[in-house]
């Protein structure tokens, strides 16, 4: 027989207010366990803005009064959409949903709380405050439910698990397809098919082991290999001192003269990732919801090559909530724009940011999320409109103010941040034939660029800077010491004033990375030559 | 801006043997420029190849530095590099448009804007247009004869079959001022123009600035400054070492690192070292697309 709400209760109504249904005074509530009923359950989570972390604490409370189920603390959307799906696991998984007024705090309640990620923890505490799990889960809870209890995979398990490693908290409770990356991170990572098994595993009646840390993998297999390429040494020698160096390369020539292919192989002579950039960009993939389940952390450095048309949004990263765009998920890799001059200008000038800061902030609605975004910068363009200019073996048809217009899209500050230009020329058929017996391999070259690197982070130690690329002009004058041919050469470049004092700073980066690849101490004049010949003006 | 009539002190007298002369001739810049003498006009295409544009160069820089007025029409290619080659010279120089001066200035952009602005101030800017009319297709036309005329001789650098400059070589054969034409590699489409003039004997062929120069009884001044002396004199002995090597490559036109290094049989670290030499000391330029051409 239903009772009668106490008095002094809420009289606010709710959509699952059953009519005339009572709610029993707390001390006489019958329990399903013989645990007593905490009167404020708490479960550990996770919040997540961009990849910005921290530890959420679930807070529920099962009072009397009119059957109310309120989310605070401020959750966006789809926390709020967490009610139904809550209401429904729990309900589906066998367990009972309270039938009085549940409130759910995420604490600190005052910063916004995104994203599904934390109906696990919502729904643990509830079972908690209710009496149906008769312990505290001792672990971050992170997943989403589906409507019959299933738990799901959410993004950026990764830097959450991180999180919770940082604040002391070894062990995760995740769907099976986040367990790969907590257990990367070294966490006791458990994974669960849904909330029942959650709540098994806590009781101790079914007690699972955690998921295994993922095995290593095969070193990975790159497409294109620099023996793969004919001819061009000049491009594939400017192509490794970007690889070494982090420089901004931009190939210019004909149409089919092999600029891609050469871009591509970029990823196969780069260096290997330092384990802080490792984990930033796997955390950043994690957060894109490209983690691959089998291999969590990166194997190698990323290579984005995003198509002309891209967007603003494709590009940098943006949406509600915040994700990162192709800029990002080049962090610590490079980052390839393929046919340059087609690029929407309005589209090229949201790479300033990522190049200036090595870092994009976006802002949405009250919301703001910043993503690391340091990446060697690389681009392949044509000459002129119609592509022939060079060609020895066409005429190139465009008027020279059709090409002055074309190349000034290619202009300002973002040809100002590329280090090294080259012309890609037709290689003869001749040259195509010649034997590839004679060609240095991705291998070799790659380990004179680790090579190259390891001296440079010798060098620069305690600065704070990873590659020649990002030094300072004060750095430059400390860390580019000229032996002294190059000095008279360097001397000369200055008198001859054909480079500005910053066309200098560059050019002297460069030198010092060619010096680093023959392991030289001082930069030498041929170091200080290459640099120079590879500044074209377009 | 001031309007020359015929009659008026520095209006130049040679364009009296014009059927008709402008009139008036609209000027703008420095009137004393009109008075140099010898006047040489340096036209050719638009389109121009980078075997053009260097020629244009040497040729309008070597005459302009041994005193010559260099004259032309500001068009885009040959045209514009013959005036910059000029006003890097430290001489003045002269463009004849084919439109009225304020209709050009409301118009121009970009490159040939600045170059405007460039000859204003060292040079003159003149037309028989009125200010305000607009460039149509046959004032062009007109506006070569008038280029033929104000010059001692006319030297046509690079043309295709149907060019402008063309008008402007038969303009200057009708008016029987010398005319020059530089020869260019067989069936290359813009030496077309200027290969046909040599064969049929109605333009002389010119080898360098160093005979143009001759021609038009001037002396080859010394080279100062930063810029190396760009006149060839046929006599002399082929400069010797990578330097020379380095002319001779590249006279037809640039050519990649690589394909430089290879032909000179040089390891890349030397190649390198010989070009960014030749690079500061003015020899050579690069080009938008990064390859090596002669200055």
């Amino acid at each position: 027989m239903p009772e009668a709400a106490p008095a002094g209760s809420d009289a606010a109504a709710d959509s699952d207010a059953v009519a005339g249904s009572g709610a029993p005074a707390r001390s006489e509530e019958p329990r399903r366990s013989d645990a007593p009923t905490r009167s404020v359950a708490r479960v550990a989570a996770c919040a997540l803005w961009g990849l910005e972390t921290a530890l959420v604490t679930v807070e529920a409370d099962v009072a009397n009064g009119l059957p109310q189920f309120t989310v605070v603390g401020l959750p966006d959307a789809a926390v709020q959409e967490a009610r139904e799906r809550v209401r429904a696991a729990i309900r589906n998984s066998g367990f009972e949903f309270p039938l009085r007024r549940v409130t759910v705090n995420l604490a600190p309640a005052e910063r916004k709380k995104e994203g599904t990620g934390f109906d696990l923890a919502i729904a643990l505490a509830i079972l908690r405050a209710s009496g149906q799990l008769a312990s505290d889960p001792a672990a971050l809870c992170l997943g989403e439910l589906a409507l019959d209890g299933a738990l799901r995979p959410v993004r950026g398990a990764m830097p959450r698990v991180r999180c919770a490693l940082e604040h002391g908290l070894g062990a995760v409770f995740v769907a099976r397809e986040n367990a790969p990356e907590a257990a990367a991170l070294g966490a006791e990572a458990y994974a669960f098919a849904g909330l029942r098994g959650v709540v098994a595993h806590v009781e101790g009646s079914v007690r699972i082991t955690p998921a295994p840390v993922p095995a290593a993998g095969p070193p990975p297999v790159f497409p294109v290999d620099l023996a793969d390429i004919a001819g061009q040494e000049t491009p594939k020698r400017a192509l490794e001192l970007a690889a070494a160096g982090g420089h901004g390369l931009l190939f210019i020539g004909p149409p089919g003269t092999g600029k891609t292919l050469l871009a591509r192989a970029l990823p196969s002579i780069l260096p290997p990732l330092d384990p802080d950039e490792l984990l930033a960009a796997s955390a950043i993939h994690s957060v894109a919801g490209l983690a691959d389940p089998e291999r969590p952390l990166l194997a190698a450095r990323p290579f984005r090559a995003p198509h002309h048309t891209a967007s603003r949004l494709a590009l940098v990263g943006g949406g509600t909530p915040p994700r990162p765009g192709e800029v990002s998920l080049a962090h610590g890799g490079a980052l390839f724009l393929d046919e340059l001059a087609e690029f929407s200008p309005v589209v090229l000038d949201t790479l300033r940011e990522p190049l200036e800061e090595g870092a994009v902030t976006i802002s949405r609605a009250g919301t703001a999320a910043t993503y690391p975004a340091r990446f060697t910068l690389v681009a392949a363009t044509n000459p002129c409109p119609c592509g022939m200019a060079g060609d020895p073996e066409r005429e190139c048809r465009c008027l020279p103010e059709a090409i002055d217009r074309y190349r000034a899209r290619v202009s300002g500050p973002l040809l100002d941040r590329i280090d090294l230009r080259v012309h890609v020329p037709r290689v003869a058929y001749a040259e195509l034939r010649a034997s590839a017996a004679a060609r240095e391999t991705s291998a070799t070259v790659r380990e004179r660029v680790r090579e190259a690197r390891e001296r440079m982070r010798v060098r620069l130690a305690g600065t704070g800077r990873r590659a020649n690329a990002e030094l300072t002009v004060a750095e430059v004058r400390t860390h580019c010491a000229l032996d002294a041919a190059a000095d008279v050469l360097a001397g000369e470049a200055v008198r001859s004033r054909r480079l500005s004092a910053r066309g200098f700073h560059r050019v002297l980066r460069v030198a010092r990375t060619a010096a680093d690849l023959a392991g030289a101490e001082r930069v030498r004049v041929e170091d200080l030559a290459q640099a120079l010949l590879l500044r074209a003006e377009p | 801006m001031i309007a020359l009539r015929p009659g008026d002190e520095g209006y130049p007298a040679r364009l009296r043997d014009l059927a008709r002369p402008p009139d008036p001739l609209w000027l703008t810049g420095e009137l004393t420029a009109l008075a140099r003498r010898p006047a040489v006009a340096i036209v050719g295409t638009r389109r121009l190849t980078p075997y053009g544009e260097r020629v244009a160069r040497e040729l309008a820089g070597g005459v302009a530095r041994a005193g010559a007025l260099v004259i032309s029409g500001l068009a885009q290619g040959i045209d514009s590099e013959a005036h910059r080659a000029a006003l890097e010279a430290g001489a003045p120089s002269v463009a004849v448009l084919g439109e009225g001066i304020a209709a050009f200035d409301a118009g121009v952009r970009g490159r040939r804007r600045h170059l405007a602005t460039r000859l204003r101030q060292h040079g003159a800017l003149v037309s028989e247009y009125e200010p305000g009319i607009t460039a149509k297709g046959w004032m062009f036309a007109k506006r070569n004869a008038t280029i033929a005329a104000l010059a001692d001789a006319v030297v046509i650098v690079e043309a295709g079959e149907r060019s402008g400059a063309l008008i402007t070589a038969a303009e200057a054969a009708r008016l029987r001022r010398p005319l020059y034409a530089v020869p260019g590699p067989l069936g290359a489409l813009r030496s077309e123009g200027t290969n046909a003039l040599i064969a049929l004997g109605t333009a002389r062929a010119l080898t360098g600035a160093g005979a143009l120069v001759e021609a038009m009884g001037l002396r080859s001044s010394d080279a100062t400054g930063a810029c190396a002396d760009p006149l060839a004199d046929p006599s002399a002995p082929s400069e010797r070492g990578v330097a020379g090597e380095l002319r001779d490559l590249l006279a037809a036109g640039p050519l990649s690192a690589d394909a430089l290094a290879a032909r000179l049989r040089l390891a890349p670290p030397e190649a390198a070292t010989a070009f960014a030499a030749a690079l500061l000391r003015g020899e050579v330029v690069l080009t938008g697309d990064g390859r090596i051409a002669r200055r």
